[in-house]
């Protein structure tokens, strides 16, 4: 059995119709736990008219109301510090995590007992084992280890796997850096931003990252484009694999597996994951993309019941992957957000899509997409980007990026800028490079 | 016979798994020294991954403060 691929041979396996039943049997416990338990779902419930002894067949599911985060934030609100949704007393938590506040809005906050907190690092397992982690590997965790769940739960499960797990908390870029190369880590965790960054910094310092032992790097955090991907491969010399998490549900809901079809498995014994049209609320089909809505069955602290979570997706049968899991996939993992889509000019345009684009560019260090309403009342949208001191090539990169970035946008023409070196932000948790500075009328 | 949560009949590990499970379930509900108590219950965490993962048993524990 430890020669494995898979963490959990028996559900990660089972036939599409006993995963739908066991799914089934927790949906219904999981009901009855949040209307025995949380104000919240008993009122919530009874105005949507539905109890848990309505949830006979799996299209049931429907029955059940959406939850937002706006509903959440709400109910912390209206009744601090946690709102209505827990189903136990805080003194029954062990955990209490945020989250980051990069949205602008006010953290979210959310609780863990010892069974939800070890959940977290199961659900982890499952990512590390199947991209081929094993006891024997070293692996550093490069994030802050504050109240931001972050990797917290990649941390405990690293140490339930059996391996030797350097905690990277409390530490300069440089001193990471160089710690990777120091402790021969094999296995790195950031968010994409900072794996970039982390590469740039050994750089600066003469370090041969891709003669180091590193030869998986876990991304999350951020939305990560195969652009994105294949600029950490080249720069670090390691696979990259892809996972999401949220503080919603303390864990992460999806992992990529070490064939990598292109896209990240979800843990469907654990939760369960919908792709809804977010205006119609409808069902979207395989390959089309929608919103993500979760419903998770492994914290009992805070139950998380249909919840839209504003991340685009698109899922994959699946057939997809040839590993034998038989859990679908989101194709490209998390595409965006469901509200970063910006109007420019009467063309959308994505953050991910100009990431893309950027990325194909190994030279550019950093970069920031700034939208703006101009002297005559335009919208403009300018992209800046940041090069290595001393780079020559800037006239032809300018012209090609532009015209890269017209093509990919039905001819919108975009600033293309640079930089003074240093004077773009630099992130360490999620990146916000889009800086909207448009009048609104 | 006991079962799994989707019917099939449990092998022996895993019924071994789930006498663990329910020993460690009596024990946490008893008046233990803190040490025991809280290694128990810390216990009690793990082993319920094992049990939830393997789909024999789903529920929540926070009535034993887990």
């Amino acid at each position: 059995m430890a020669e494995s691929p898979y963490w959990n041979p028996k559900t990660e396996t089972l036939p599409r119709e006993d995963l739908r039943a066991l799914q089934l049997v927790k949906l219904r416990y999981l009901c009855e736990w949040a209307l025995a338990r949380s104000s919240f779902y008993q009122r919530r419930f009874a105005e949507a008219g539905f109890h848990p002894d309505q949830l006979k067949r799996w299209d049931d599911l429907r029955r059940i109301p959406l939850l937002t985060r706006a509903d959440w934030m709400a109910s912390q609100a209206a009744k601090p510090p946690y709102g209505e949704l827990p189903a136990v007393e805080p003194r029954q938590a062990i955990r209490l995590h945020t989250t980051s506040g990069t949205s602008g809005s006010e953290p979210l906050r959310a609780l863990d007992t010892r069974k939800d907190w070890a959940w977290a690092a199961e659900m982890w397992s499952y990512g590390i084992w199947g991209c081929g982690i094993r006891p024997g590997d070293t692996s550093y965790l490069a994030f802050g280890y504050g109240s931001f769940i972050g990797f917290w739960g990649l941390h405990y499960g690293m140490e339930k796997v059996g391996v030797l797990n350097v905690p990277g908390g409390a530490q300069t870029t440089e001193s990471r850096a160089k710690q990777i190369v120091d402790f021969g880590a094999t296995a790195v965790a950031s968010t994409p931003t900072y794996a970039i960054r982390l590469a740039q910094e050994a750089q600066r310092l003469g370090l041969d990252l891709p003669g180091a032992p590193v030869s998986r790097i876990i991304l999350s955090g951020e939305p990560c484009p195969q652009q994105t991907k294949d600029l950490i491969e080249g720069m670090w010399g390691a696979k990259v694999y892809d996972t999401a998490g949220m503080t919603e549900i303390s864990t992460i809901f999806m992992f990529e597996c070490a064939h990598q079809p292109g896209g990240a498995h979800l843990i469907e014994d654990h939760l369960i994951e919908e792709v809804l049209d977010p205006h119609t609320s409808e069902p979207v089909d395989y390959g089309e993309n929608g919103e993500r809505v979760v419903t998770s069955f492994g914290r009992s602290a805070i139950p998380l019941i249909r919840y839209r979570s504003s991340d685009l997706v698109r899922k994959l049968p699946f057939s997809h992957c040839p590993c034998g899991r038989t859990t679908d996939l989101y194709d490209g993992g998390v595409i965006g957000r469901v509200d970063d889509m910006k109007l420019v000019r009467g063309t959308n345009v994505y953050p991910r899509a100009i990431e893309g684009i950027v990325r194909g560019f190994s030279e550019i260090v950093e970069f920031q997409v700034r939208l703006f309403t101009n002297e005559n009342l335009r919208d403009e949208i300018a992209l800046r980007v940041e090069l290595p001191p001393g780079y020559e090539g800037w006239p032809a990169l300018r012209d090609k990026l532009h015209q890269e970035l017209a093509d990919g946008h039905e001819g919108l023409n975009f600033l293309v800028e640079q930089a003074e070196t240093g004077s773009l932000p630099r992130f360490e948790l999620k990146a916000r490079r889009t800086v909207d500075e448009r009048k609104r009328s | 016979m006991a079962t799994d949560l989707l019917g099939n009949a449990l092998t022996p590990q895993e019924q071994r798994l789930l006498d663990l499970y329910t020993g460690l379930k009596e024990l946490a509900a008893d008046d233990l020294p803190p040490t025991a108590a809280a290694n128990v219950r810390h216990a009690l965490a793990q082993l319920a991954q094992a049990v939830n993962s393997l789909a024999l048993v789903h529920e929540h524990l926070t009535d034993l403060d887990v």
